[in-house]
């Protein structure tokens, strides 16, 4: 569609709440202060997995300025979690990782609850550890959870244990296929743990009011999840409990307590607010939040590939071993999407992956940007490059080959509507630097120790159910859009208000998208999965529509006209054609006190039914390649990015600079879990790096300039063809650089990160360092 | 025992009482509530709580609020002219280099000290003032154009 069409739609203007932004006035959790509010603390585990024997609370009670000391007893018998109910708030029976929440105290002052927490004497039997998810599914590895079964769709006659959930992909006849492949590449890649690493600590603050009513302040990406998780585990029902979102300084999936049940902070706040008789708040402090919160999880990826002399892909076979962590979490479902994607994106008429999420004594996998997709995506794209090199092709050309057209079916998306992938392709590559001459794609002269390397990748946004919008219009004509969803820098306050603003004819300045409150906000699954401009922008849309509908049926009697033959143009309601009859937006809604009361318009996003498997999303997916030039310095292993290009097709882009954002910040959190970050463990489950003095994320120092081009785009399921951007970026770029490594130096690496030290022992390995 | 601060922020003195024990950031942030500086890593590895002290950007979570005695502290608050914003926050509004937001308050800093110095920053001037700064929502590529824009116009250039 094109942008003519629009009056804001596709435009950029500064974000809503840029200024209090900029000036330091938002009011993020951390700057919370509640009359009267005493601080709460949380006991983690310090063994990875053990019995808990005895816990002794009453040195810790008697602790002069202590009001309240928490653990499993005081709260209902009840479990919570996402996929399987495997959880308690505050562990009970037993600890699973070094982490684990076991008690709580609120207390006068941090002082006080650092005291008592050391005075809470816990008696423990440790019990062996385990932390590599393919040891934890061995016969003879420790039993995490001896009440979860295992999966009942696990294939007959496989021994596992410590499965949490099993995915299988099959396509055709993949056996019979791989057999008549003229080429087979069997390879092995594994990705490890990364934090989110947002910059504001996570926060619960929770007050009793004077009707027993629990109000909870969480910067918590799904607030209404947190609502149902404090609920369910102080055992009240929904509406004796209020959340309220504060600013949100980054969440990444890493604040996506009340989804992934993973690391939810705000049950064991209200706990102790409710114990305490006195408003309590929680703050994590960077190592509580690096050992605690949901996580971007590791996986160890099988993939073997048969091809014909051609370069034309017939089968594929893998395995996905994905760690869930110390309960499932978001686990099984991050597990399923690596195990889907790992069939790629490309024509694949023959293909069986099976796919094991596997408990372990580690902190919960989450929702991190794009799960399991980056972590596939390291696998498909780096194995697609040494697929192309045993065939002696073009890496592009090899890809190009490869690639579906509408019509087509890849694995998870039955029949394409609309195929951008060889478009992102060319473009990417010309943007880097390569000149098409024939179906050859020539690289351009590059330096010493300099490489070249190019990776694809598709993502399905924005899972789960639907979502609701409410627009009022104000009898002075402003607008207040109600959504399910706090900002975190995404499109509650980008791209929404500029929908508000374009279907009520209104100026963006005129449009607020208040934060959540869920005694008053409709109600959604969270901002999260690439579910914003999705979501909430098609319920906003609708709603918006739903209200003008009100307004035109009103103004259409005192302009006598046709509801159908009216527009709103600066806040004027005219008739299409005679602009000269007019009446004030303000003047009809204020009328509406008279008629119905007030312009409320309703919009629902039956996301369920926009992403059923018919329409597959419409059937039109996001498709993104990206390029890289890369220096690898021979003495030290060290990989410079010189020049980084990333091309997109995310359909309509509502507001160009917040995509742009979008894929910049994404695409740099891929190239740090690329280059340096992982969360490493020892042994015995502890996290050796819990401060940013230890965990290496990329500042400005390493990160190139992204270079980001927007193809045109087919459009996609969202409001006038908008698809998700959010987390799409985080797909190619581990495995563009590996590609890149690769080129320069011949020496393939198959564990991530491409840290100095691993791709010196890679070159070393090969004779070339 | 308390110490008594004399310390003058964004123009004003101002006079509290804290612990030795007291940084600067809790000082700013839970005595005097001066909440837009930011509490993270609180190991001065992040940038989030930078303040300008004495004319340099430094992070106030690793500094002690004694030290704030008779020192001259400019905090995010004191960068607008009333309604009219700074330069420099201007720009990171206008090139959509404000996401979460919550690195903005003391990239911002470090940014007007370095343009206060030099409004023609080469990108190595730009990088050395910043790298300090984490930004984990925005990739940096448009927080380095909002730091030329704000040159530009600093210069008169734009």
């Amino acid at each position: 569609m094109a942008k003519a069409e629009y009056t804001v739609l596709g435009t950029s203007p500064a974000r809503m709440g840029g200024v209090e932004r900029v000036i330091g006035k938002g009011i993020y959790g951390i700057d919370l202060a509640l009359k009267d509010e005493l601080h709460g603390g949380i006991l983690r585990s310090q063994y990875a997995h053990a019995k808990i024997v005895s816990i002794d609370t009453s040195e810790a009670r008697k602790l002069p300025g202590v009001h309240a000391v928490v653990t499993a007893v005081d709260a209902p018998d009840v479990r919570y979690g996402r996929t399987y109910i495997d959880r308690y708030m505050l562990a009970k029976n037993k600890v699973r990782y070094m982490g684990d929440p076991v008690a709580a105290v609120a207390a006068d002052s941090p002082a006080i609850v650092k005291q008592a927490l050391k005075k809470i004497k816990v008696v423990y039997e440790p019990l062996p550890v385990v932390i590599d998810q393919e040891e934890a599914m061995k016969p003879e590895a420790p039993t995490l959870h001896d009440d979860m079964p295992l999966p009942k769709n696990l294939p007959e006659g496989v021994k596992v244990k410590n499965v949490c959930s099993y995915t299988v992909v099959h396509v055709g006849d993949p056996d019979k296929a791989m057999a008549e492949a003229d080429v087979v590449v069997d390879e092995v890649y594994e990705t490890k743990m990364i934090h989110p690493q947002y910059l504001e600590p996570r926060i619960a603050a929770a007050q009793v009011e004077p009707d027993g009513r629990i109000t909870v302040w969480a910067n918590a990406q799904a607030p209404f999840g947190v609502r149902t998780d404090v609920a369910r585990l102080l055992g009240v029902p929904l509406n004796r409990v209020r959340v309220l979102s504060t600013e949100l300084g980054g969440g990444f999936g890493g604040k996506a307590s009340g989804i992934t049940s993973g690391a939810a902070i705000e049950p064991i706040c209200a706990l102790l607010a409710v114990k305490a008789k006195r408003p309590v708040m929680i703050v994590l402090d960077k190592a509580e939040e690096t050992i605690s919160t949901t996580i971007r999880s590791g996986a160890k990826m099988y993939i073997k590939t048969g091809v014909k002399k051609d370069g034309t892909i017939v089968a594929r076979t893998g395995k996905v071993v994905y760690d869930a962590g110390a309960y499932s979490g978001f686990g099984a479902m991050a597990g399923a999407r690596c195990t889907n994607m790992l069939g790629g994106w490309y024509l694949m008429p023959n293909c069986h992956i099976d796919g094991y999420v596997v408990y372990t004594n580690k902190q919960v996998c989450g929702p991190v940007r794009g799960p399991g997709g980056p972590q596939a995506a390291f696998a498909v794209e780096s194995h697609m490059d040494s697929l192309a090199a045993k065939l002696g092709m073009d890496p592009i050309e090899f890809r190009l080959k490869n690639t579906p057209k509408a019509g087509d079916k890849i694995v998870g998306v039955p029949k394409l509507r609309d195929v951008s992938l060889d478009e992102t392709i060319t473009t990417a590559a010309e943007k880097i630097g390569f000149k098409q001459v024939g179906a050859q794609f020539v690289a351009p002269a590059l330096g010493k120790n300099q490489g070249i390397g190019i990776a694809t990748g598709s993502w399905i946004e924005s899972a789960g159910p639907g979502g609701g919008a409410v627009v009022k219009v104000n009898e002075d004509g402003s607008v207040t859009v109600h959504i399910g969803k706090i900002d975190m820098g995404t499109a509650p306050r980008f791209g929404i208000p500029l929908i508000a603003a374009e279907e009520l004819g209104v100026p963006v300045s005129d449009v607020t998208v208040v934060n959540v409150d869920t005694d008053a906000s409709p109600w959604d699954a969270g901002t999260v999965g690439s579910r914003a401009i999705i979501v909430s922008g098609t319920a906003t849309k609708l709603a918006a529509i739903d209200a003008r509908n009100q307004l035109f049926k009103m103004a259409a009697s005192q302009l006598e006209a046709s509801p159908d033959d009216l527009e709103i143009k600066d806040k004027q309601i005219r008739v299409k054609g005679t602009p000269s009859k007019s009446v004030a937006l303000a003047t009809i809604a204020t009328n509406a006190h008279n008629v119905i009361g007030e312009v409320i318009g309703r919009g629902y996003c039956d996301n369920l039914a926009m992403m059923a498997e018919e329409k597959a999303h419409g059937n039109s997916p996001p498709f993104t390649t990206h390029a890289c030039i890369v220096e690898v310095s021979p003495d030290t292993g060290n990989v410079k990015i010189l020049k980084y290009v990333a091309v997109h097709d995310v359909g309509f882009p509502i507001h160009p600079v917040a995509v742009e954002g979008q894929i910049e910040g994404a695409t740099a959190m891929s190239i740090g879990q690329a280059l340096c970050e992982q969360v490493v463990f020892d042994n015995n489950g502890r996290t050796m790096n819990p401060s940013f003095v230890d965990y290496l994320m990329p500042t400005i120092n390493m990160m190139p300039r992204i270079e980001t081009t927007l193809v045109h785009g087919y459009p996609g399921a969202g409001p006038y063809g908008a698809k998700g951007a959010g987390e799409i970026a985080c797909v190619p770029p581990m495995a563009a650089i590996a590609n890149a490594i690769y080129n320069a130096t011949g020496v393939r690496i198959h564990k991530l990160p491409l840290s100095p030290e691993n791709v010196l022992r890679g070159l070393k390995a090969a004779g070339k360092a | 025992m308390s110490l008594t601060i004399n310390t003058t922020i964004n123009g004003t003195p101002v006079s509290a009482s804290a612990e030795p024990s007291t940084s600067l950031l809790e000082f700013l942030r839970d005595t005097l509530e001066y909440k837009g500086t930011k509490l993270c890593c609180n190991t001065g590895e992040c940038g989030a709580c930078t303040i300008i002290f004495n004319g340099k950007p430094i992070n106030s979570c690793v500094t002690m609020a004694a030290d704030a005695i008779g020192a001259q502290i400019t905090t995010i608050e004191g960068l607008a002219d009333g309604d009219t914003l700074h330069p420099v926050q201007q720009a990171f509004i206008d090139t959509g280099a404000v996401q979460c937001g919550y690195c903005t308050p003391g990239y911002i800093i470090s940014v007007k000290v370095l343009l206060d110095r030099t409004t023609k920053p080469t990108a190595e001037d730009i990088e050395e003032a910043v790298s300090g700064n984490i930004c984990r929502c925005t990739g940096y590529t448009k927080i380095v154009d909002a730091i030329q824009l704000a040159a530009d116009r600093m210069a008169g250039r734009s």
